[in-house]
């Protein structure tokens, strides 16, 4: 059998113009698919990769209103909350470059990096962050895009609190976890807070708290909910996770949309690898007359198809992969993190897709050559050796 | 009723070939030895009809025919005489409408599909005009070919095909591609993938229809080694006179009859 499989590989050869078409174009197909798959499996990463044991309290109605600030202190008092901090969304940008997005948030300083202990900063820098009021610690991907190096000063423009806000880059973390952006920009809440007046001064736009127990999360989100019913802003708790796939949830059709366009990719490479496949047996039918003639049985011709359409798949799929690794990972995926790392921090093909790739190439060739190997398998020896006599 | 020509046989074993001989294993000679006299091939009122839509072909109408084991018999006709029809049935390709057609000891017209696999895998050696070789394949694979409906290793796959190529003249071509090989050579590794297993009967349908006078005498005189040295029974489809010159009994066929 493995000498039948090497030698209906050895097929391949016959037309390298057609192999090398049918290969690109398949590797093309398996490009779109690994990138578009990477994009679903991105877009998961938040939920998936979500610390299990923090919790995030937010205005009952929506997440852009703000709480006020003593909601911290009475989240704190909630028996299994081990640590809680809160910040603002505060939504400015660099003046010069207004389409350059990140997220930056006013953070409370001294409990920010507990609570989001995946934030991987040094002791060095975090000192003189602490200890300088406008200071900010950035994500290294978004310090080596922008240039930023510690002790540079940068102005940002406040759209949300207007006006420019000027920060001294004190420290750089990095990401310990996949679902953390590393493009964000924190700077201490007591800089923003003391230049607010009026409505917008003492307020927070969520609370993030750790639990002692993760088996607990339903019942002491809702006893936090529960003190808050009775007061003028209620609140609504829930996991990172759950935060996130209701965040999420909002582009499920999109998300649909990119799963029906991966099926119709890999519609497309079935279609090319069939025809492909079915010419080469239309070619062949002689060839397969003769091995029958010689002993070969209507199996024996059948794997010699298939095989030799499995083999197509396997090129395609290591070709298409091969490709896309380097692609997705060195380009498309740095490029995407760099500039959507807030909905997409991590964007690398998982090795789950490459090999998803492959095997749906093989499968999808091996598919794609069982009519054509029935037919062969059906071939009849004496008309398709038949000559006039 | 049939007439058979026979012709003074033009033996021409040589020391070549007997060294040749030599050099095949054991169980390659064990049909080296026919039974003189012993009918291989007994077609008995055989009949073979197509339909063309509803309408009835018959091919073969009512043949007799008996060849001897380690015969050489040549079967000559107009076109559509039934030649490769009548070739068909022997070689197990495909079974008698009415009549009996017992070859090498099977009755073709009782056996299934996989046993006519099985009978042709053991007991036949095809030889076509168009030589049909596989492109991808060196002239030692294509040989081996036949052998890998076989349980043996491969190294003694190898072997045997080297050997089939020595003794068809292509020892120093093994490793050569169809593509690299002139059609008088091709059609010598076609005759060693047909005789690599040592069939009891070699089919030969216009072996030489697509060579040139020199490569298809030098492929006549192979065939007569592979008979005469061999013993192998030779069944050959030709419409070349001095192709049916070599063999011992001249068959002529027409309109599905033996003349």
């Amino acid at each position: 059998m493995i000498q039948l499989f090497l030698i209906a590989a050895r097929n391949l050869k016959r037309s390298w113009f057609r192999t090398t078409f049918t290969v690109a174009g398949c590797a093309v197909a398996l490009l779109a698919f690994v990138m578009l798959r990477t994009v679903l499996s991105a877009w998961n990463v938040g939920a998936e990769h979500a610390a299990q044991d923090r919790l995030g309290t937010r205005h009952k109605v929506t997440f852009i209103m703000p709480l006020p600030k003593r909601y911290i202190d009475d989240v704190r008092q909630v028996p299994g909350v081990k640590q809680a901090t809160f910040a603002n969304w505060f939504g400015a940008k660099i003046p010069t470059q207004p389409d350059e997005f990140f997220a930056n948030f006013a953070v409370e300083s001294k409990t920010y990096f507990d609570v989001y202990d995946e934030m991987i900063v040094s002791p060095e820098d975090k000192a003189r962050w602490l200890a300088d009021k406008k200071g900010a610690i950035v994500g290294h991907v978004l310090a080596k895009k922008m240039g930023w190096k510690i002790g540079d000063k940068v102005v940002l423009e406040g759209t949300i609190y207007p006006g420019d806000w000027e920060f001294n880059i004190d420290g750089i973390y990095k990401a310990s976890k996949k679902s953390m952006d590393d493009s964000q920009l924190v700077f201490h809440w007591d800089y923003l807070n003391d230049a607010l007046t009026g409505e917008q001064k003492d307020m927070i736009g969520w609370v993030s708290s750790r639990v002692t127990d993760t088996s607990r999360s339903g019942e002491i989100s809702r006893e936090i909910d529960r003190i808050f019913d009775e007061r003028d802003t209620q609140t609504v708790t829930m996991s990172e996770r759950a935060m996130n796939v209701s965040f999420m949830a909002g582009f499920s059709a999109l998300l649909t949309a990119l799963e029906v366009v991966s099926v119709i990719i890999l519609g497309i490479m079935l279609l090319v690898l069939g025809n492909t496949i079915a010419m080469g047996v239309r070619e062949r039918t002689k060839e397969y007359a003769v091995l029958r003639a010689i002993g070969f049985e209507p199996w024996h011709v059948r794997f010699f198809v298939i095989a030799e359409a499995a083999t197509l798949g396997i090129v395609s799929g290591v070709v298409g992969v091969g490709i896309a690794y380097p692609f997705v990972n060195n380009m498309v995926g740095r490029a995407i993190e760099e500039n959507m790392g807030g909905m997409f921090p991590y964007f690398r093909v998982e090795p789950n897709t490459a090999l998803l790739a492959v095997a749906i190439a093989i499968a999808l060739a091996a598919f794609a050559s069982l009519i054509p190997s029935i037919q062969a398998g059906r071939v009849s020896v004496t008309d398709a050796l038949r000559r006039v006599g | 009723m049939s007439t058979e020509s026979t012709n003074e046989r033009t033996s021409k074993p040589n020391a070549e070939a007997k060294a040749m001989q030599s050099d095949v294993p054991e169980q390659y000679r064990k049909n080296a030895t026919p039974e003189r006299g012993k009918a291989i091939i007994e077609l008995s009122g055989v009949t073979k009809t197509f339909f063309r839509g509803k309408e009835p072909l018959t091919v073969l109408d009512g043949l007799s025919l008996s060849i001897e084991e380690g015969g050489f018999e040549a079967l000559m006709g107009p076109s559509g005489s039934g030649k490769s029809t009548l070739l068909n049935l022997i070689a197990g390709l495909d079974r008698p409408t009415s009549g009996k057609a017992i070859i090498a000891g099977n009755d073709i017209g009782a056996m299934s599909d996989g046993e006519l696999a099985k009978f042709r895998a053991r007991h036949i050696g095809f030889i076509f005009q168009s030589y049909n070789l596989m492109p991808v394949l060196t002239a030692r694979e294509n040989v081996e070919l036949p052998l890998l409906l076989t349980k043996l290793s491969s190294t003694e796959r190898r072997k045997r095909a080297e050997t089939a190529l020595r003794v068809t003249g292509l020892e120093n071509r093994m490793d050569h591609y169809p593509r690299q090989l002139s059609g008088g050579q091709e059609q010598r590794v076609a005759i060693a993938r047909a005789i690599v297993h040592d069939p009891t009967i070699l089919v030969c349908d216009e072996p030489t229809g697509d060579l040139d006078r020199k490569s298809a005498d030098d492929i006549l005189e192979l065939l007569t080694k592979l008979n005469v040295d061999f013993k192998k029974t030779i069944l050959m489809v030709t419409h070349d006179p001095a192709a049916a010159d070599r063999a011992t009994i001249t068959r002529h066929l027409n309109k599905g009859r033996l003349e």
